[in-house]
């Protein structure tokens, strides 16, 4: 593409991107079995042909010398182009009665090749073919980003397109209640598209008809896209939107019984115009299963993201979720510890004590990754304290559960004036940070214990090194404060996130720089340059040193400190990411994204192991839960969503909040789920239960089905009213006390 | 909470999901036209919930948007020699600033193509015991913005001048360029690299080490820190902190009187080092 974009100046931006998931073979959006080689040969050919013949009609001969020369062609064969060749590209061309066209043939092929039907051996040469086409016709009619939206060139008569759309829907009225359910899941990519078609082709009066009489009869939870959609009218308003492109160019999937399809097929394919089937052959995937359609409720909850469902095979990758091993570390046991924990309380024996959570098994856990998989920082002595810390904290853990509830303590940010755009607490709740709109960054100390910052080089040539309280020393009193602001950003900041060691601080904000700051010394260290739009979250991974952001950009990167370029891009959405989260064994990263979706990627090689829809509007939170095993989301559509990561499936869905779900936090054992919300409440919900419920059932993981038993009521355990606060933060204390954050609004 | 922008969701940005004051304006009756048509839009658009004030902002936006957009034009027209503005021209002077201001993020297979590239690498291993992992010093803030001037220096005539040789400190951090607390930040980003950025107020040495910082607020008012740092150094309290402060108050004071105070500041600024 960017060699298209960029009229062939880089060489290497000819290779054809590789679709997604490359296990493309079969494609073909008509689902036909994987075509046999001669059968690509010979869409090969007739396309490699197709173009010789633009080429010449266009006198450009050279070109037509170079790409013979180039295809190995001995001579030229006089045959008609773009005849029906069943993969993507015929189905392309065979609309196209008027192959004198130029320019239409010249958009078959680019966009065939751009919209990735054809199999994988082919995409170099299509590439190349089109890489030639561009450079001979030297972009006079084809502007950069007309090629892309060119695959949108005349499927046929502007003025029947209604007809066509309500044939369809005529017809989906009258199958049997069972399919119809799934068939209608048609409506509303064809409607798209075919608007689309219009507006691309400056048919704005059918457009805008066209647009009038069919867009009530979507669904409901498309409407939002259906008022972008009314607001673009003409082809020059096509060009500007990035999510429209990426709509365009990636196709909508359709998961449909072999049945329904049948149907389907059938009846597209007997009557005499049948548009619509070649824009479901070049626009829709449809990933046809074996076994019982599926009813409207299961379809509901499944849809509703921008690009369809997802593909079986985008879930099908062994994700490894179970978390890594603890070290082991020696606790020097006091004698205030309590002997509940060992017999032996003596303070002279050491024994190793065991991480709460962690296995005990020495075997190595079949789901969760190798300790080297990624490299991970060694642990330093102040970790190890660290870790001591954290052991004893998690002996004196309350346990809940549905008859002990967790208590709350809210952090309540007064005077924003709506300006608190981020919160964060350290792991021990010793610290909160809150990013705000005015680009400031500031820090409190939650514990009677004043920030103070490390005194300047001359003081500490001064101090006694040798001494025990070496680290007070070098902590100037004069800068004791109960809280610190940080300036740097030059936009609203939109994520923070401590490191799990408490010396940093991450900070992303709308200037699309992602800061790292000093927590002793409070100052900026380093700006991370990569995301140039907004990025709207950042995290820590839970051992430190990696951290991932998430932004405008649609693309989500994986950062070293130690690096300033990115060390993974994770690129695949379609919309903004809007959230991003590591897994506690920091191998994968999840995002959530205003294209509705979530991704997991893996932090080894970049690839997208997992793809989750359900959600009806851009997700603004995740997390997973302390075993890894599962995932929770929460988006603007209130709902909060439960995923089993191992299988790749929906396992529950938390109805009960009224607005954007911005927090969401498992406690720490994984007992209880708690999620806040704009529309000022904090809810407890029955984690263990919800994911109990799952165990029982028996997975239809081969066709990805489950029936979501609406439990969203036994569940629900609290809800916590706050008066005017909005809550955009949760947190667990080692010993399971809520803290929530949020700032007042008056209003 | 975040805004987004108006063509990828419709919340607009200005109005976010919050819950701002319902309208309470006046009667359409008495608004002007272009305030009418600007409700008219957001209602179109979906925005049922937004303060008034979002509708003086949008106004705003037009307006300078299509004044822009007019004046490029009629410099285009001007410069092909055309005695009258016509369609061409505006459309050059949105496709020009279309690719200036509002540029859009780079489209999804150029993405792919570039994160393919980028994953195929191996995570680097991580070396251990390597103190605080930063980029280099190149690629940090940690590196100071300001070099101090040498401590021999000609005692200068004027009588409200600094007579103290060491208070050159002060002389260099009087600049009129009185950096505000975001400054070294803009410092930051404009300097790319290789122009050391402030870190601390070290009265003798230059280089810092990375390590410590002190909050940017002692670095920046220039005047209270130049005290600051003859404060802390305890050699030089006595009658010449009086001496110093006086002078300072007084250079503040007199900072208006002009042109022979700023000649005399050209010449104390940086010495050749």
């Amino acid at each position: 593409m960017a060699a298209v974009q960029d009229g062939g100046s880089e060489p290497e931006g000819e290779k054809e991107p590789q679709p997604e998931l490359p296990s493309d073979g079969s494609s073909a959006p008509a689902a036909t079995p994987a075509s046999k080689p001669e059968e690509q040969q010979q869409q090969q050919q007739q396309t490699l042909l197709a173009v010789l013949q633009f080429l010449k009609r266009n006198k450009l001969i050279e070109s037509v010398d170079a790409l013979r020369r180039e295809a190995g062609l001995a001579d030229e064969p006089d045959e008609a182009p773009g005849s029906e060749a069943g993969g993507g590209v015929g189905g392309a061309a065979a609309g196209s009665a008027d192959s004198a066209d130029a320019s239409a043939l010249l958009s078959r092929v680019a966009g065939a090749a751009q919209s990735g039907a054809a199999s994988a051996p082919c995409n170099i040469s299509f590439s190349s073919i089109v890489l030639f086409i561009v450079l001979s016709v030297g972009g006079e009619d084809q502007p950069d980003v007309s090629v892309v939206l060119s695959a949108y060139s005349q499927q046929g008569d502007p003025s029947l397109y209604q007809v066509y759309y309500s044939g369809l829907k005529k017809f989906i009225e009258s199958v049997l209640d069972c399919h119809r359910a799934e068939l209608s899941q048609l409506f509303y990519p064809l409607f798209v598209h075919m608007y689309l078609e219009l507006v691309y082709n400056n048919h704005e009066s059918e457009a805008k008809a066209f647009f009038e009489k069919f867009s009530g009869d979507q669904e409901c939870y498309y409407q939002d896209d259906l008022r972008v959609l009314s607001g673009l009218t003409k082809k020059e308003h096509m060009k500007g939107n990035e999510t429209l492109l990426d709509f365009r160019t990636s196709k909508f999937v359709l998961r449909i019984s072999r049945d329904s399809y049948q149907l389907l097929k059938r009846h597209l394919q007997e009557r005499q115009n049948n548009q619509i089937w070649n824009i479901i052959q070049e626009h829709l995937y449809i990933d046809i299963f074996d076994g019982m359609p599926r009813s409207k409720s299961q379809i509901d909850s499944m849809s509703g993201s921008l690009a369809g469902e997802a593909r079986r095979e985008a879930n099908k990758a062994k994700v490894f979720y179970g978390l890594l091993k603890e070290p082991e570390i020696e606790v020097p046991l006091d004698d205030e510890d309590e002997e509940a924990e060992n017999e032996e309380g003596k303070p002279k024996k050491k024994k190793p004590k065991k991480d709460s959570m962690g296995s005990k098994s020495k075997k190595q856990d079949p789901n969760a990754p190798q300790q080297n998989r990624i490299p991970l920082p060694e642990l330093k002595d102040s970790d190890k304290l660290d870790k001591i810390m954290y052991m004893k904290e998690a002996t004196k853990r309350i346990r809940l559960g549905p008859e002990t509830l967790p208590s709350i303590c809210f952090y309540t940010f007064l005077n924003v004036y709506q300006g608190l755009t981020a919160v964060d607490f350290t792991d021990d709740s010793s610290l909160i940070a809150g990013g705000f709109a005015d680009s400031t960054v500031r820090v409190w100390s939650v514990t009677p214990k004043k920030l103070r910052k490390v005194k300047s080089a001359a003081d500490l040539s001064l101090i006694d090194k040798e001494s025990d309280d070496v680290l007070e020393r070098i902590m100037d009193e004069k800068t004791a404060s109960e809280s610190k602001i940080l300036y740097g950003h030059s936009g609203p900041v939109y994520g923070v996130s401590f490191s799990p060691d408490r010396n940093y601080l991450l900070s992303s904000s709308e200037d699309g720089t992602v800061r790292l700051w000093s927590l002793q010394t409070f100052t900026c260290l380093v700006a991370y340059k990569g995301h140039n739009y907004p990025v709207w979250d950042t995290q820590f991974s839970p051992y430190g040193y990696y951290f991932v952001s998430g932004g405008h950009d649609r693309v989500a990167r994986l950062w070293a400190t130690d690096h300033y370029q990115p060390l993974r891009m994770f690129a695949g959405h379609l919309g903004d990411i809007t959230c991003t989260r590591f897994h506690p064994n920091s191998n994968y990263v999840a995002t959530g994204s205003a294209d509705r979706t979530i991704r997991l990627w893996d932090v080894l090689n970049g690839h997208c192991v997992r793809v989750f829809t359900g959600h009806k509007g851009p997700i603004h939170s995740l997390a997973f839960s302390p075993n890894g095993k599962y995932l929770a989301s929460g988006s603007t559509d209130g709902r909060v969503l439960l995923w089993d990561l191992g299988h790749g499936l929906m396992i529950g869905e938390l109805k009960g909040h009224t607005d954007t779900v911005y927090a969401l936090k498992f406690s720490r054992d994984g007992e209880i789920l708690a999620s806040g919300s704009m529309d000022n409440t904090v809810r407890l919900w029955d984690a263990f239960k919800a994911f109990d419920d799952v165990e029982t059932d028996d997975f239809t993981a081969a066709t990805g089905h489950i029936h979501l038993p609406d439990n969203s009521q036994e569940l629900l355990l609290g809800t916590y009213l706050t008066k005017a606060t909005p809550v955009i933060h949760l947190h667990f204390t080692r010993r399971n006390l809520l803290l929530a954050a949020g700032s007042y609004n008056s209003q | 909470m975040r805004p987004a922008r108006p063509d990828v969701t419709s919340s607009a940005g200005l109005v976010g999901g919050e819950k701002g004051t319902t309208v309470k304006m006046a009667s359409p009756k008495t608004l002007p036209k272009d305030a009418q048509v600007m409700i008219q839009i957001l209602k179109d658009m979906g925005i049922t919930e937004y303060e008034p004030r979002v509708i003086n902002q949008m106004l705003e936006f037009t307006y300078r948007y299509v004044t822009t957009i007019i004046e490029d034009a009629k410099i285009y027209a001007t410069h092909a020699k055309k005695s009258s503005v016509d369609a061409d021209d505006i459309r050059l002077a949105i496709q020009c600033r279309m690719d200036q201001s509002f540029t859009s993020p780079p489209p999804r297979d150029f993405l792919l193509e570039v994160a393919r590239q980028k994953n195929q690498t191996p995570l680097p291993l991580i070396k251990p015991y390597a103190g605080p992992r930063l980029p280099p010093d190149r690629y940090c803030l940690t590196a100071p913005n300001y070099r101090l001037k040498s401590l021999q220096k000609k005692v200068s005539s004027s009588a409200g001048r600094i007579t103290v040789p060491r208070l050159s400190v002060g002389a260099v951090s009087s600049r009129p360029s009185t950096p505000t607390l975001g400054t070294p930040a803009v410092q930051t980003m404009g300097s790319k690299v290789g122009t050391p950025v402030s870190l601390t107020g070290q009265r003798f040495t230059v280089q810092i080490p990375s390590s410590q910082a002190p909050s940017v607020k002692t670095a920046t008012p220039s005047t209270p820190g130049a005290v600051q740092n003859v404060l802390i150094n305890p050699s030089l309290i006595g009658s010449k902190n009086i001496l110093i402060t006086t002078n300072m108050v007084s250079q503040n004071s007199s900072s208006d009187s002009g042109s022979l105070k700023r000649k005399h500041e050209d010449d104390d600024d940086y010495d050749a080092l």
